[in-house]
């Protein structure tokens, strides 16, 4: 009798289980931005921000930390705890979470498509339900999370990557002035190894060399940003010399010794810290980055220019600038109106000034006080970042393809590989993306033509 | 009925009869093991069934949709997969090395070499140290311009300097010089606990017979751990395949262009940072297969091995 009553329970519970996973799996579809409910009060809330940007502006975790100390003096309701990310775990950490909708309140995601895949899987509430147009029309960079009228997150900082220049080891070299042009960077880059200098200080092991290389120069031959997202979605062939020929000038940088020797084998920190050093005459840093160099060097000893330019396309004149990371309300927060509250308080003009003071790095917000700005780095760095018409084209990837694709083939060039080789990673990765992912293919295509 | 005779009702406990008595009893062995049987199924099944439904669908957490055994053949058709799979079989070629190192070590060790101890712990250092920190430790030590190509040049031999980690022909290599470094503590001191172990009076016996070290190491003593060395060989050979995402992720991250990706990081980095979530369950799957084919042929080994001892 046991025995053949005792399969019958094995298979009934394995039945059992198997729909207890079905049933889980088919929960975790798209969820709408909900409310937040009954006890979404603005004054009494325990809020969670998962919080990422010391990696753009070092000094950032630390003047967070002041802010929510001020905030919860000012509202003693109001409990914040900051969870500060991983920039290697940022996505992978959030996307769980969002999975069983549980977690922080408030996240952080970079600007355009990470943080619009996460609105596309229904995790984000628009940040403009909860906070007036009066107040959002003051924040710059909006548009870089704007999806079907509303807006889904909220900038903090904006950041841009200029080329600096160590003035002094130009002139050893005998370069009169910074590059403009890519054949002037190549020129200078020969001058500066005949004098035993390192001409750009870079890092690739993790691939984010070749990730702003990718943003800096791979605009140059676009009209719009529109052209890549024809080519992510397959419209047109990403192997163009338009889209992805932006290769080559990395091989050539390569190929001319333009870089020290060891990109290969060091992260993009450690790279630019050559630098700070004074071991290489150039390095693309982030404005906050740029101005902790100016501390270690000197304020007068550093120059900042635009990436030279080597394409043809309507934004190779264009800056790069981007709000970086973007902070946002997720949508089964319990506590919304509280979480905006806040983010909203962060642009207040005297978190602004702190902000610029603490980091180095500029407010995304109109109302911030140029006065602040009192050094002529400082200045030439506002100039440049708030200049108009500014696109950061690794925005425009979707996370996989970045990841996959954009990073590997930078690091394909710099060690050692050819260009046809960094060309097709990426369209591999391309392809890969819109194979596996068919649903966020559709809302990439629907999105790239709003 | 007569008066000596008495009506007994059988005793068989309170209005029960013997049958559902007997299946009461027949569900109290189950009952104890139910909490472990829950515990394996919500934390080892469940999981398993959710990989093998994922592994059938594409898409994000967000949205799956179903491909069938579509993600099978898109890994298979994928570059870096390929070089993940190539990558784990390389690795297995540091087992052999590993074990042959181990033993050699072990056996000189237990020729109680003056100060045998103190070189045990120092070769078994290694291994307690955390991954990550031997990582972080080695990513330096192998950049360019770091302290084993210093060292190198420094000794005039500029020719073997290599970039460790930069270079996709090294990087691999790289990371499995650092697995046998940390793992080969282990099987120095497993090897070493089989061989004190060992009853004296064979060795004497041979000794007697006149095996020099070389017969007595590889007649006598070798046949006899034989069990510890298959054991070791296969716990190594599972360790190379699942159990070095910590080495990939700190010294290379898998690069560089995915030249040092291993199946583990291939399933990390598109479950959780790519969110292919369908493609990386595919792959664990594939892992979990590799994974039991090693153990089922360790089994086998050791089935033949009790075999041919009862002979």
């Amino acid at each position: 009798m046991r025995r053949s009553r005792w399969p019958r329970i094995v298979l009934t519970a394995a039945v059992a289980a198997v729909s207890v996973v079905l049933a889980g799996c088919t929960a975790a579809s798209p969820a709408g931005s909900g409310s937040g409910g009954a006890g979404d009060d603005a004054e009494h809330a325990s809020l969670t921000y998962w919080y990422w940007a010391e990696s753009d502006a070092p000094g950032a975790n630390d003047w967070m930390k002041g802010r929510i100390a001020a905030y919860q003096g000012k509202h003693p309701g109001v409990t914040i705890k900051l969870v500060p990310q991983a920039t290697d775990t940022l996505i992978g950490a959030f996307t769980t979470a969002a999975q069983s909708k549980s977690g922080p309140d408030i996240a952080t995601q970079w600007a355009t498509l990470p943080v619009l895949s996460q609105v596309w899987g229904g995790a984000v509430a628009p940040i403009s339900d909860y906070l007036p147009d009066s107040e959002r029309k003051n924040w710059i960079g909006t548009q870089e999370n704007t999806y079907q009228g509303k807006v889904w997150g909220m900038p903090i900082y904006l950041i841009g990557i200029p080329l600096a220049y160590n003035k002094s080891l130009l002139a050893r070299a005998g370069v009169a002035a910074p590059p403009t042009t890519f054949a002037e960077l190549l020129r200078a880059c020969a001058a500066l190894r005949k004098v035993g200098v390192t001409p750009i200080g870079g890092g690739n092991k993790d691939g984010y060399f070749g990730a702003w290389f990718f943003s800096n120069f791979g605009k140059q031959n676009l009209d719009s940003v529109g052209d890549l997202q024809q080519a992510v979605i397959g419209t047109t062939d990403i192997r163009d010399p338009k889209v992805t020929g932006f290769y080559e000038p990395l091989h050539q940088l390569h190929a001319n010794k333009c870089f020290n020797d060891d990109i290969a084998s060091l992260s993009l920190d450690d790279g630019m810290s050559k630098f700070a050093g004074g071991q290489a005459a150039m390095a693309w840093g982030t404005d906050g980055i740029v101005a902790k160099w100016a501390r270690t060097l000197g304020p007068e000893k550093i120059g900042v220019v635009r990436t030279p330019t080597w394409g043809t396309g309507k934004l190779a004149s264009v800056y790069n600038t981007t709000q970086s990371s973007t902070a946002f309300i997720t949508s089964w927060s319990a506590h919304k109106k509280a979480a905006a509250q806040f983010l909203g308080w962060l642009h207040d003009p005297a978190n602004l000034t702190s902000w610029y003071e603490a980091t180095g790095i500029f407010p995304a917000d109109t109302r911030f006080d140029q006065a602040t700005i009192t050094s002529e780095l400082g200045r030439s760095l506002w100039e440049l970042t708030s200049s108009p018409g500014s696109v950061w084209l690794e925005n425009y990837l979707p996370p996989a393809v970045d990841g996959d694709g954009d990073l590997a083939a930078g690091q394909v060039i710099t060690s050692g590989g050819s260009v046809a080789d960094a060309v097709a990673a990426f369209a591999k990765a391309t392809e890969k993306w819109r194979g596996q992912n068919p649903a966020e293919v559709k809302n990439y295509t629907t999105w790239s033509g709003r | 009925m007569s008066a000596t005779q008495v009506r007994v009702r059988p005793v068989v406990g309170p209005r029960v009869s013997g049958r559902t008595a007997g299946r009461r009893r027949a569900w109290w062995p189950y009952l104890f093991v139910l909490p472990a049987v829950a515990a394996l199924g919500f934390g080892f099944v469940l999981p398993l069934l959710t990989v093998l439904r994922n592994s059938l669908y594409a898409g994000s957490v967000y949205q799956l949709e179903w491909v069938g055994l579509g993600n099978f053949s898109a890994l298979f058709a994928d570059d870096t997969f390929r070089t993940a799979l190539a990558n784990n079989l390389r690795l297995l070629l540091t087992v052999p090395l590993m074990t042959a190192l181990a033993l050699l070590v072990a056996v000189v060790l237990n020729d109680g070499i003056r100060g045998w101890r103190v070189y045990r712990t120092v070769t078994f250092l290694p291994y307690i140290l955390p991954a990550v920190g031997i990582g972080v430790s080695f990513s330096v030590f192998l950049q360019l311009n770091g302290g084993l190509n210093g060292s190198l040049r420094a000794v005039g031999l500029d020719a073997l300097a290599r970039d460790w980690l930069g270079s996709p022909h090294w990087a691999i290599w790289s990371v499995a010089g650092v697995v046998v470094w940390q793992q080969l503590g282990f099987g120095v001191v497993l090897f070493l606990a089989a061989l004190l172990s060992l009853p004296g009076e064979v060795t004497e016996a041979a000794r007697v017979d006149g095996a020099r070290w070389w017969t007595l190491q590889t007649r006598i003593h070798l046949p006899q751990i034989r069990g510890t060395i298959e054991f070791f060989v296969v716990t190594e050979a599972i360790t190379v395949l699942s159990w070095v995402f910590a080495y990939v992720y700190v010294l290379t991250a898998g690069g560089p262009a995915h030249s040092s990706t291993v199946l583990e990081f291939y399933i990390w980095e598109n479950g959780f940072a790519h969110g292919n979530v369908g493609l990386a369950s595919a792959a664990a799957v594939v892992v979990l297969a590799l994974a039991a084919i090693l153990i089922a042929v360790y089994l086998r080994v050791r089935v033949r091995a009790a075999n041919e001892r009862a002979a």
